[in-house]
């Protein structure tokens, strides 16, 4: 990938912009990040909490390049034969069986063992060639000539095995597979890792990549998001409702609403057909936000306050 | 690559931000794509080749803004192709870096210029830089000078406080600052009326000076200070560590535990799926003609490690009883079962105390529920009542104690009978060899029934030992 291939990525301001106009809103620290990681070749590291984007990120910078988003969901016991390649088993064991026959051709008129082996070893590797292999996520990722986006998405459910696995991928950008040699990238994917931080990830990994921390957006930013997305809510139950969302993070929540879930109910409000937030709206759409009923039980003796610090800022 | 960022980068090891090489030149990397001109983005950029958790991002934002404060005129000359300087903060749109002689000054000639032109030495002294930057209120060119000084002084050595003064006044010399006090005695001889004009700018340059070298010593010392202390805290005999010290010794115990985890957690995963059993693989292909269709694993049995801590908590040793605790309870995710028994004339389970209690305040519930005088014949006995029947070949067990006994009867045979049941028995005695079987001491006799015997009285020992625990128990 070189720069000239992408005007989209010439600076950071023009990232910001196009990012936009497929109704990401980012902030200078996320367009700083995909900038460096197209300049320096790096893979992003991207964290935060659920629902502020991460996967949405990587989706659109695929829309944005207009390159295949090649995706590896994650999770426990993924193994190198789902992530990267796999031996086509069935179709070795069909070809073997068919082909018994033409052994008996092949060999025909040659004297002793010795000559028969030698005619075989003519034949080379037949069965472990490239076309006998299954590409994986990562592997088809390398494969594609005009480059591609690769989500590793939720890296820290993975086991630490795999971490390894990905460290030649991320700093060479091949692969080595024993029976046929390393395969290089035809042209170097733009990776993204994303972890919600269940477990540490290893320090080896973290090295090679750049560490972007997304956080929950400012009031400012959630409401551009808000807008981009739910373009049709009036402006001012856009600025109340974001603003309940901010307080409703600040309580101790098992699950703060994210990103996501502003859109969400800011979607169900337009529904409604309401221009402002009350008490008994927001009770009654509170599910939309909080997923856990023990949640929606401890802020219901707070939403009377909350609805009003959001109606008058 | 520019020695600011290389200075930085130590600052930022020395607060435990963890960088590698590698990461250092991704850094050079991003300073090369983003440049200077951009100082919030060059931030961001730089925190993500350097900082790589959320923690770490906290303390290279706090490093950032300190440390680059200042030095930004500095880096603008080391890049000579890029002469321009766009700082933020920048007043004036005019070169900072070339000294313009008389343009700005007024058209008025201050008493200092009438006096400069009647002599040709104050003349000298008033057209250096140095005076000149301070007459046109030239920050940049006074700071460029300052890091500059600071820099040949060895000013990022600066380990205490008490090395400000010394710092200041090297700082001050190499900057020039001699001439201009010689200058201000000179006048002040001669009861011109420059002096006061003089002596202010004079003034100005020493308190610029001293709240640079105060910035800097609080950018370089404050982490080799903690260095220091940890390194101080980690060697010393437990009982010894004076309570304002305690809660850095959690800490450090958190830390040292942290490390042990990460470095243990790792290996055990990797017996779960076991070899693959060839044998019978082979044997189950000989029904498919030879292919061999499934698979068999050697699976490795999953042992269950366990392991029993047995704590003396009376006064002589509570302190060491407190740490090992703490140390053990902060490893749960690596080690897996952790029974823990408290005694001091009698023995008690005191696990429940630490699953319904954070580390710390079980701690002194222990204490305060078993401390008292020692008998361990008893607690060995109350040991052998509560849990002698769980102890089996995967079963460590860690005796912390002085093996004080009060002259009391030992109950060897009870140790013998866990030696003989357990995988390993591990004691840990906060007095030093020489000690052991000295007055009442019965830790020779103790020692026969072990499998391993240690002096342990300061965090050092109890991390290597625990790092071997950890070794052994898989």
């Amino acid at each position: 990938m070189h720069t000239q291939d992408f005007p989209q990525l010439t600076s950071v301001q023009v990232i910001k912009d196009g990012f936009e106009s497929f109704g990401y809103i980012c902030s200078d620290k996320i367009a700083t990040a995909v900038y460096l990681a197209f300049k320096l070749r790096k893979p992003v590291l991207v964290e935060g909490p659920p629902g502020v984007g991460k996967t949405e990120l990587a989706k659109t910078m695929a829309q944005l390049l207009d390159t295949p988003l090649i995706r590896l969901q994650c999770y426990e016991g993924l193994d190198e034969a789902k992530a990267l390649y796999e031996w086509k088993y069935g179709k070795q064991l069909l070809y073997t069986q068919v082909l018994k026959e033409k052994l008996g051709d092949l060999l025909h008129g040659a004297q002793g063992l010795a000559e028969s082996v030698q005619r075989l070893h003519q034949f080379g590797d037949i069965f472990y060639s490239e076309e006998f292999l299954e590409p994986r996520p990562l592997l088809k990722a390398m494969q594609q000539e005009r480059g591609a986006i690769l989500l590793i998405d939720e890296v820290d459910k993975s086991d630490y095995e795999f971490e390894s696995l990905l460290l030649e991928i991320l700093s060479d950008y091949q692969v080595s597979i024993p029976e046929i040699g390393t395969i290089k990238a035809r042209s170097a994917p733009m990776v993204f890792l994303t972890s919600n931080n269940t477990r540490e990830i290893s320090d080896a990994l973290k090295r090679r990549c750049l560490h972007l921390y997304i956080p929950f957006p400012t009031v400012e930013l959630e409401e551009r998001i808000v807008r981009s997305r739910v373009p049709d809510v009036d402006e001012r139950l856009r600025h109340q409702l974001v603003e309940f969302v901010h307080s409703l993070r600040q309580l101790d929540l098992k699950k703060v609403p994210a990103i996501s879930e502003t859109i969400d109910w800011a979607r169900s409000l337009l529904l409604l057909h309401t221009d402002k937030l009350d008490e008994e709206l927001v009770r009654m759409t509170l599910n939309v936000l909080l997923k856990f009923e023990d949640d929606i039980e401890a802020t219901d003796g707070e939403i009377v306050q909350l609805v009003r610090q959001a109606t008058e800022s | 690559m520019p020695e600011s960022l290389v200075s930085f980068i130590q600052v930022l090891r020395t607060r435990d931000v963890r960088i590698s090489p590698a990461e250092t030149l991704d850094a050079t990397n991003v300073l090369a794509v983003l440049g200077w001109s951009d100082r919030a983005r060059l931030r961001d950029g730089l925190g993500m080749a350097l900082a790589k958790t959320p923690e770490e991002e906290a303390i290279f934002n706090q490093c950032f803004d300190q440390f680059f404060a200042r030095q930004l005129a500095d880096f603008s000359d080391s890049s000579e192709n890029e002469p321009a300087i766009e700082e933020e903060d920048s007043s004036a749109g005019d070169d900072p870096t070339g000294v313009d002689s008389d343009s700005s000054r007024a058209e008025l000639p201050s008493p200092l210029e009438q006096a400069a032109a009647a002599d040709p030495a104050l003349q000298a002294v008033v057209d250096s830089p140095l005076v000149q930057a301070l007459m046109n209120n030239d920050s940049n060119t006074l700071s460029l000078a300052m890091s500059k000084a600071g820099e040949r002084a060895g000013l990022q050595n600066i380990q205490m406080f008490t090395q400000k003064g010394q710092f200041t006044r090297r700082i001050l010399e190499a900057m020039g600052e001699e001439q201009l006090r010689s200058a201000v005695i000179e006048l002040e001889k001669a009861n011109s009326p420059a002096q006061a004009q003089l002596q202010r700018y004079r003034d100005i340059l020493r308190q610029q000076v001293r709240d640079y070298v105060e910035a800097q010593y609080l950018l370089h010392a404050e982490g080799k200070t903690r260095q220091f202390m940890e390194e101080v805290l980690s060697k010393t005999r437990l009982s010894n560590i004076e309570h304002s010290y305690l809660h850095r010794v959690h800490e450090l115990v958190r830390k040292m535990a942290r490390k042990l985890a990460a470095r243990h957690s790792r290996k055990r995963r990797e017996y779960r799926r076991g070899h693959l059993d060839m044998p019978r693989t082979m044997r189950r292909g000989v029904v498919n003609d030879g292919l061999m269709f499934d698979v068999y694993w050697r699976r490795t049995r999953r042992e269950k490690p366990q392991i029993l801590a047995i704590c003396d908590v009376s006064g002589s040793v509570a302190a060491y009883a407190k740490f090992l605790l703490l140390f053990l309870y902060s490893l749960q995710d690596v080690l897996p079962r952790v029974r823990s028994f408290a005694f001091s004339s009698h023995l008690g389970e005191v696990s429940d105390l630490f699953e319904q209690h954070p580390v710390e305040k079980a701690i002194e519930l222990v204490n305060w529920k078993y401390g008292g005088a020692t008998d361990y014949g008893t607690a060995l006995g109350d040991f052998a009542s509560l849990a002698l029947d769980d102890i089996n070949s995967n079963t460590t067990v860690i005796i912390l104690g002085d093996a004080r006994n009060n002259r009391g009867d030992p109950r060897l045979d009870i140790l013998q009978s866990i030696y003989q049941r357990s995988r390993q028995v591990i004691w840990l005695n906060p007095e030093s060899r020489i000690a052991w079987g000295t007055g009442d001491s019965e830790m020779l006799r103790y020692q026969s029934a072990c499998h391993f015997a240690a002096e342990c009285n300061n965090l050092k020992q109890l991390e290597r030992i625990i790092d071997q625990l950890l070794k052994s128990t898989r």
